[in-house]
């Protein structure tokens, strides 16, 4: 990326407010803890896009859970990551094996990446296998993967913040905007 | 995906570029495997047909992907909605230029974009077609046959590299009429192995019972 970012001055809209996903958030966080109340739970977190929703998302959740972290190679990544073939960049340091099993995802479009994952662990025999994702892009949709629990349903649009980027930059805006068209063909 | 086998002639060098992304998320597909006839004259023989690009045979879905320019896919449209009525139980899903562009914008590969997409895309060879195969149902069309689904293979897939395809290489109008006249050709070699078929196949006469009366299409226009 040539061009410097500007994240006061990149994003063409807000598409949703700090305090909507703080409210939604909460409510994923109860629906989860009822719905899990008394077995044990383990978060798995997909670096880097949902550290933001997982950090919220653990301290809303009033059942113990455990945590753990998992990084893919995405597709187009740079030279030295690009083999090919998706591939585990970091593992779950866990054993998931008979644990009930939560993924939260940042969000879900294509459904290429979750469904190559959700592969992988259910080879590692969990007790249950389930998805949360803070945001949910159907229009784009490749590979139908059930998801659990939904934060958003977004319009087909390309979005950052609260943990979404683009180039690796506006993760920490602390909202999902709309990254400005201009932003993306300056680069192209 | 562990036996390395020849790709296919893509088509179109967007359909390359996704054979990889799919590749790379380890789904399996086949290249246009399937062709269905969609529309017919009174006689019951095959006016126009439809194959999809892709099919993923783990997620039993179609994959139909149209680079061309929004206001030229109207007669893609017209076929996949004719494809839904004729075979409603088909997942099918057609990506527009405007999915592809988001797809690689999604991937960092924005520059490819505008070099994969429309008639500068259009660089690959023409396809050399072995004998049809046909069986009833989803009919196989003239041209295929070969599977892919290996490991990328640059050498052996000619409109991969964005060098190969960059705009500008070939006049878009002659791109467009080559593009056109193999269209052409295939709609003839299936209509052809549809037609030596039909009789077997037993989905065909349901299908004709449905084909509207007078229909007078001309197979083999541009998608």
């Amino acid at each position: 990326m040539t061009r410097r970012a500007d994240l006061a001055n990149d994003v063409a809209e807000v598409l949703l407010t700090e305090a909507e996903i703080t409210a939604r958030v909460q409510e994923l966080g109860r629906r989860i803890s009822e719905d899990y109340a008394g077995r044990e739970l383990t978060l798995v977190s997909v670096l880097k896009g949902s550290l933001p929703f997982m950090a919220d998302l653990m301290r809303e959740i009033a059942i113990p859970v455990q945590i753990d972290l998992m990084e893919v190679s995405s597709y187009g990544g740079t030279a030295t990551e690009n083999t090919g073939l998706v591939r585990i960049l970091k593992d779950l340091s866990s054993n998931i094996d008979g644990r009930d099993v939560l993924v939260v995802e940042d969000i879900i479009d294509t459904g290429l990446t979750l469904n190559y994952l959700m592969r992988y662990l259910r080879g590692k025999n969990p007790a249950s296998l389930r998805i949360c994702t803070l945001l949910d892009k159907p229009a784009r949709r490749l590979v139908e993967i059930p998801v659990d629990y939904v934060g958003f349903t977004i319009p087909d649009r390309f979005v950052i913040g609260y943990g979404l980027d683009y180039g690796e930059i506006y993760r920490n805006l602390r909202f999902v905007g709309v990254l400005r068209p201009e932003v993306y063909a300056d680069q192209g | 995906m562990t036996e390395a086998r020849p790709r296919p002639a893509f088509a179109h060098a967007s359909e390359a570029e996704l054979a990889r992304i799919l590749d790379f998320y380890e789904v399996r597909w086949e290249y246009e495997p399937h062709c269905f006839p969609v529309l017919f004259d009174r006689s019951g023989a095959v006016l126009e047909s439809f194959t999809p690009d892709f099919y993923l045979p783990d997620l039993d879905l179609y994959l139909e992907l149209t680079t061309l320019k929004q206001r030229l896919v109207r007669r893609k449209n017209r076929k996949l909605r004719r494809l839904r009525e004729l075979y409603p139980d088909l997942r099918v899903k057609l990506l527009y230029a405007r999915d592809f562009r988001a797809l690689l914008l999604k991937y960092g590969k924005l520059a490819l974009a505008d070099a994969l997409t429309g008639a500068g895309g259009q660089s690959t060879p023409p396809r050399t077609r072995p004998a049809p195969e046909a069986s009833p149902g989803a009919i196989q069309p003239a041209h295929l046959g070969d599977r892919a689904g290996g490991p990328p293979s640059d050498a052996t897939a000619p409109g991969l590299s964005p060098t190969a395809t960059a705009p500008g290489t070939r006049p878009a109008g002659a791109a467009m009429r080559q593009h056109r006249a193999r269209r052409a050709r295939r709609t003839r070699a299936e209509a052809r192995a549809l037609a030596a078929v039909r009789a077997s196949a037993g989905t065909l006469a349901a299908v004709r019972a449905d084909a509207p009366p007078g229909t007078s299409a001309i197979p083999g226009g541009p998608e």
